[in-house]
């Protein structure tokens, strides 16, 4: 199976590094898989979870915050505002975030609150569905 | 010379200002320890960032964004620059809060036309006392620099600057050179300049960067991010170095207060010594007056 470099970047730490079979990103209009010598891209990609393949077959899974990829000579550097393992995920936390975040997109908000407030969903939301899981 | 009391009294409040010199040099130790780690920790970050900015431009030199629009249509006295400041929550920190002040000061005065961002007591406090007009819904500590906060001030630097409340965004605040050597710098961010980027020759080979869902889109996300990060960077600098200043201050004040301890002690036993020998004097005198009488 080929194989590529890739690094996950987060504000506070480097999340990932290492060789890699195949990676999942989340984009704004659905997800894609990134594998082994991929045209050299840089793409957007929005809160959701990233889902990684290494060279021995395991799965990491994470969740990432917005920010972009960029893929150039089959190295692949994924830079994110934040990125978490789904253990690390306090789900009462992120429920209250999402409690917050709803009750907030209810008031009448400037657009750039109203911004916030979605993003902010947005993030509770996906640490939820991702820790459900395990 | 003073006599014993006074001197007991002085020496008394000296140990007790040096009691809490100490306590503040050790507590900014330890709270320098944990900015340090945040700051080895956002480093990676922050320099992948630059260097992704970067070999973007290198491949779209020619792209027209709104963060690399330098405005030139508006004439230089009327630009409006947006300085966003970092000072320290608290005094005692040796000249870190003064140097800050004293770049800001500077371009407010060749640069009538600007605006304070002040994070930070001491700064805010100082431009409300000398009258100059400050943002002052800008309210955030410098305290514990979080990625929240940051982000927050980027959304309303970047708010300011689309709208063209601003034309010109900088960040003055201080950076951390080495472990002794801390140093005040002031930074453009907004609007990027392209040159900082064109740090490679012409002639390397480019390969074709496909951007999705478009060039504009990406850069949509990237220098938003950029500017959070260099924010973010910049706090994180800022309150390692004040720590450290506040750290050299607070050991050199303990030092002093042990040398003026060490003269105090030695007047002291002078002091006590002279009123010794003259009540010796003054008894033995009186003795003597009271045998010549008999």
């Amino acid at each position: 199976m080929n194989t590529f470099y890739l690094r996950v970047i987060s504000s506070n730490k480097i999340f990932f590094e290492g060789r890699v079979e195949k990676i999942i990103l989340p984009l704004e209009d659905g997800e894609k898989a990134v594998l082994a010598h991929h045209e050299n891209m840089v793409i957007a990609t929005s809160i959701g979870e990233i889902r990684i393949t290494t060279n021995k077959g395991e799965q990491v899974v994470g969740v990432v915050g917005e920010g972009f990829v960029q893929i150039v000579n089959n190295r692949v550097v994924l830079i994110v505002d934040s990125a978490e393992k789904p253990e690390d995920i306090d789900r009462v936390r992120a429920k209250e975030a999402k409690i917050r975040a709803e009750e907030r997109l209810r008031q009448k908000e400037s657009l750039k609150e109203y911004k916030q407030s979605e993003a902010s969903l947005a993030r509770a939301l996906t640490r939820l569905r991702v820790t459900e899981k395990i | 010379m003073a006599n014993t009391k006074e001197i007991q009294n002085r020496i008394k409040s000296i140990k007790d200002t040096q009691k809490i010199t100490n306590a503040m040099y050790m507590i900014s130790s330890s709270k320098l320890k944990k900015a340090r780690t945040d700051l080895e920790n956002t480093e990676p970050y922050f320099y992948t960032l630059q260097v992704a900015l970067a070999r973007m431009l290198r491949h779209v030199p020619e792209m027209e964004h709104l963060y690399f629009d330098s405005r030139d249509g508006i004439k230089e006295e009327d630009r409006r620059r947006g300085y966003l400041v970092i000072t320290a929550d608290k005094g005692m920190a040796g000249a870190y809060n003064h140097n800050v002040i004293k770049i800001a000061e500077q371009e407010l005065a060749a640069h009538p036309n600007s605006e304070l961002y002040v994070v930070g007591q001491v700064g805010r406090h100082y431009f409300a006392k000398k009258g100059v007009p400050i943002d002052i819904h800008f309210q955030y500590t410098a305290q514990n620099p979080s990625l929240h906060r940051a982000r927050v001030i980027a959304d309303k630097m970047l708010e300011n600057y689309e709208n063209g409340d601003i034309d010109e965004v900088y960040i003055i605040y201080t950076n951390m050179k080495s472990s002794v050597v801390v140093e005040p710098q002031m930074i453009q961010l907004l609007p990027m300049k392209r040159t900082d980027f064109a740090g490679v020759p012409a002639d390397v080979f480019h390969e074709e960067i496909t951007m999705e869902p478009s060039p504009k889109a990406v850069l949509d996300r990237i220098v938003p991010n950029c500017v959070m990060g260099y924010i973010y960077g910049a706090l994180v600098e800022s309150f390692c170095s004040e720590q450290n200043s506040r750290m050299m201050a607070m050991d050199s004040a303990t030092k002093s207060a042990k040398e003026m301890l060490d003269d105090l002690n030695i007047k002291y036993n002078r002091a006590r010594q002279a009123a010794i020998t003259q009540e010796i004097t003054e008894i033995a005198g009186g003795a003597r007056a009271q045998r010549d009488r008999s």
